[in-house]
């Protein structure tokens, strides 16, 4: 077997790569595809947080590096699902810790025995970001449809061409605000895919779901019901190379569709 | 009294509608200010040195026209993978063939004085070469075009076009000869070429 090795990463942060990555990770597992996700924000963890494996953690990505332990005794598995597991980063340690040869080394490794790897990369274009992308031939930039995010994405596409390594590289762009956007106070989802010229894997509505699931630790893909859950199993879908048309986000949130569905769901019951 | 009535309620509708037109989104001054931003950081060029190439324009096209400094603007565009220099120059009026022979002697005098220094700087003046290898492809098609870098063709054409039945060298526009005789301009011009 030979895995996939995609590197989720932004510039800018607080954009929602780490949740991105909890999202689609858990996607494609549930799908059936064996993953395993590798958290290298060093001494800034919160990758563990969004899954729910905090307590779980025993040995981290630096204990593997100076050889205190085995690559797979370092993998925690998640708690529904045993497809998938966790490369947790060190809290105490910062980014100077991991080298991109050594990332390179533990990305090959697991290549033998994962469908996918999934590198959740730090904010920032220092070292962590070269550590992150070190190992993987595929990217995906997490942008929102903010300047600021924009800009960044801009600037991480940029080093992510300069990269040889780096085959491949689609947009993400997250929490979108259709009712914004339909009054012109926000970017467009086509505005933003102009100016950055990059192909895209998915679009996030924003979601307060997001916020209670990142509470519970439990990724929101795990709600079928709620949009972005949506969302992300269709950019699993995407990754896996299926032809997943983008949601509609300005019909699935207007009113008119809520009070459609509601008196839907009254009729249904009454049947 | 009727008529009155409507053609008000039309013109207060029309007015309003007008202004909601005129109003530029949030989204579009984002959109705009993002493309101005991302040029700057892709093709690095700072706000200084875009600053600096406006004004050596300024310095050059005054020359040859009368314009409104102040309203020069300059402008990188993106179109698909293309990227596109515009620049929106209102002319005041055209100089006449005096004032032009002026300007130029003028400037001449002055790049001989600052040849040396020239000669050191030029390898800095990065957004000014590329200029002057698009000079250099209008030299070749337009016979009567200059060899200052920097030069753009539409004054020169223009300038030209004011005395056509003078016989004007190609090379330095001061000299009054035909082209088969080589003023000293032209085989300066032409050693720098072979260095280059």
């Amino acid at each position: 077997m030979s895995g996939r090795v995609i590197v989720i990463t932004s510039g800018k942060g607080g954009v929602g790569k780490t949740t991105a990555s909890a999202n689609i990770g858990t996607a494609l597992a549930k799908a059936g595809n064996k993953v395993v996700m590798i958290d290298t924000d060093l001494g800034l963890r919160n990758l563990d947080l969004l899954l729910g494996l905090e307590n779980r953690i025993v040995y981290t990505i630096v204990d593997v590096v100076e050889e205190r332990c085995k690559l797979k005794q370092a993998l925690v598995k998640d708690k529904k699902n045993p497809n998938l597991c966790l490369l947790a980063a060190a809290q105490t340690r910062d980014k100077s810790a991991v080298t991109e040869e050594q990332l390179k080394d533990i990305c090959e490794k697991l290549k033998k025995d994962y469908d996918f790897i999934l590198v959740d990369c730090p904010a920032g274009i220092e070292q962590g970001f070269q550590n992150a992308v070190a190992g993987a031939t595929e990217a995906i930039v997490v942008t929102t449809p903010e300047m600021s995010a924009v800009r960044d994405a801009d600037r991480i596409i940029g080093l992510l061409e300069a990269k040889e390594g780096i085959e491949s590289y689609r947009l993400l762009l997250n929490r979108v605000r259709p009712n914004l956007i339909k009054s012109k106070d926000m970017m467009s989802v086509e505005d933003v895919v102009e100016i950055l010229s990059a192909d895209l894997i998915g679009i996030i509505p924003e979601d307060t779901g997001i916020i209670t699931s990142t509470n519970k630790g439990e990724p929101i893909v795990n709600d079928e019901k709620s949009l972005a859950g949506r969302a992300y199993m269709n950019v699993a879908r995407r990754i896996m190379g299926e032809d997943v048309d983008f949601m509609n986000l300005e019909e699935e949130t207007s009113v008119v569709a809520k009070v459609k569905k509601f008196f839907k769901g009254l009729m249904g019951k009454e049947k | 009294m009727k008529d009155n009535i409507f053609a008000e309620l039309y013109n207060k509708l029309l007015g309003f509608f007008r202004q909601a037109e005129e109003e530029e989104s949030a989204k579009d001054v984002a959109c705009n200010r993002l493309r101005v931003v991302l040029m700057q950081d892709r093709t690095n060029l700072t706000p200084q040195l875009l600053e600096r190439m406006r004004s050596e324009l300024v310095e050059l096209l005054s020359k040859y026209l009368e314009m409104d400094k102040e309203a020069l603007e300059l402008n990188l565009d993106q179109e698909g993978e293309q990227m596109a220099l515009m620049l929106s120059i209102p002319v005041i009026r055209a100089k006449d063939e005096e004032e032009i022979e002026k300007a130029l002697a003028e400037s001449e005098k002055a790049a001989e004085e600052s040849e040396t220094d020239d000669e050191e700087t030029a390898p800095e003046d990065e957004p000014s070469e590329e200029e002057t290898e698009e000079a250099d492809e209008v030299e070749e098609t337009s016979p009567a075009s200059t060899s200052e870098p920097v030069a753009d063709s539409q004054p020169a054409k223009a300038a030209a076009m004011k005395f056509p039945n003078k016989e004007i060298c190609g090379d330095c526009r001061e000299c009054e000869l035909s082209d088969d005789i080589e003023c000293e301009k032209k085989q300066q011009a032409a050693s720098k070429k072979t260095t280059k």
